[in-house]
């Protein structure tokens, strides 16, 4: 047996699925083999440390509330992010979510649209932030509206801490936003010519969420320093 | 070594009666849930949300998205209730629900994440969900995270969750030749980043 055949069966014989001969010539190649040794050294280590791992996590916040309102016929209830493709989701909830949040942590904002938004940032160049609304469906535009506050609401608590993030952090945080940004561009450009689109109304929801998500965690990280 | 024999039997006799309690009071939560009691579900909810929670994270490797897919598996598990027939434990009757909603919701934002996170992972700015290593210096979560999708999802459902390649090959709509495959994929990069 080579070194190389080793290989395609060394997953076998420690998952215990080789008998007999096949087992033998595994164990006989490494009886005279250092390096395959090594090999399954290593690989029983990862093994180890695999079958260590808890299967049980917990998640960083009570799940249940949001799980209770889309079961129990809550008014978002009918935005379900179903198997039938999108129909304006966990959007509603995830916002009111977010907005929970940034209200516990943030003084509320006064209700006026802000058009855009810019961060002094920590690169020379400093962010944009374009505020939307494109959505057709009045609801969708509602919870698009709230998300743009939240991420406003975000994004006034990281520049009042932004002093005490390094500036490389908030240069990635800068790049992504901009990401984000020129992709929810992309989706209200989009949504334009294709208003019902399904798939456009959940990017669009999607990519709002991951903006105030990028936004939550560097605001988190920013006040845990 | 009889008085020893006696003490594991009785044991034994003490958990395999718990254990049908257990599954005695959990038919019972889901046959109220099945009659709309919400309370009875979120009891089941209790029971099942770190787990389900886990096996999310691990497939997605990301938190937020994890939570996200909980609450997915959980409202979808509320309304198929009614197919839950209480052969099987409630969790078991979860676990294939799970792999399809963290599984399939990974394949629909694969091509949309690509674009919107195309800098860096914000993950990264803060700290995931760790598990007690039993080392120091080898981070398998972080490693498991940065391995190709499929090789990964096989990975953790064979060596984290210890399913064997043919329940892998029925939940992944998978040969289970291909479920080895992607297994020794897995294992190949995961012990070069455990040697590095």
């Amino acid at each position: 047996m080579t070194c190389q055949e080793l290989d395609l069966r060394l997953d076998d014989w420690l998952d215990g699925a080789l008998t007999g001969d096949a087992a033998r010539e595994v164990e006989s190649h490494l009886a005279g083999c250092a390096a395959c040794r090594e090999r399954e050294r290593e690989l029983r280590q990862l093994l180890a440390h695999a079958a260590a791992l808890p299967r049980s996590l917990a998640p960083s916040r009570d799940l249940w509330p949001e799980i209770a309102e889309r079961t129990s016929g809550g008014w978002s209830s009918w935005l379900v992010w179903g198997a039938h493709g999108f129909q304006p989701v966990a959007l509603a909830a995830a916002a009111a979510v977010v907005l929970g949040l940034a209200a516990l942590v943030f003084t509320r904002l006064a209700p006026e649209r802000v058009r855009t938004v810019t961060m002094p940032a920590a690169s020379p160049s400093a962010t944009t932030f374009v505020a939307g609304g494109s959505a057709a469906d009045p609801v969708l535009a509602q919870a698009e509206r709230e998300y743009e506050e939240a991420a406003k609401a975000l994004l006034e608590a990281l520049q009042r801490h932004r002093g005490l993030l390094p500036a490389e952090d908030l240069a990635r945080v800068e790049s992504n936003l901009q990401v984000i940004d020129r992709a929810l561009a992309e989706v209200r450009e989009a949504l334009v010519k294709d208003p019902a689109n399904p798939e456009l109304n959940r990017m669009l929801v999607a990519t709002h969420r991951k903006k105030v998500d990028v936004l939550r965690r560097v605001v988190r990280l920013s006040t845990a320093l | 070594m009889e008085g020893l024999v006696g003490v594991v039997i009785g044991e034994t006799r003490i958990a395999m009666r718990e254990d049908e309690d257990r599954r005695a009071t959990e038919l019972r939560l889901v046959r109220q849930a099945q009659a709309g009691d919400l309370v009875a579900f979120e009891r089941l909810y209790r029971e099942n949300e770190r787990k389900v929670f886990g096996l999310c994270f691990r497939l997605s490797s990301d938190p937020a998205l994890a939570e996200e897919l909980t609450q997915e598996v959980f409202v979808r598990a509320w309304r198929k209730l009614s197919s839950f027939r209480g052969e099987s434990a409630f969790s078991s009757w979860l676990y294939p629900l799970t792999v399809n909603v963290a599984l399939s919701e990974r394949r629909s934002r694969r091509r949309r994440d690509a674009r919107i996170v195309a800098t860096e992972d914000p993950a990264s700015l803060e700290r995931a969900p760790r598990s007690p290593a039993p080392e120091a210096g080898f981070d398998l979560e972080k490693a498991m995270a940065a391995l190709p999708p499929g090789a990964r999802a096989v990975f953790v459902l064979h060596d984290v969750e210890g399913r064997t390649h043919e329940e892998i090959a029925r939940l992944l709509g998978l040969a289970p030749g291909t479920s080895k495959a992607q297994l020794h994929r897995a294992r190949r990069l995961l012990r070069e980043a455990l040697a590095s």
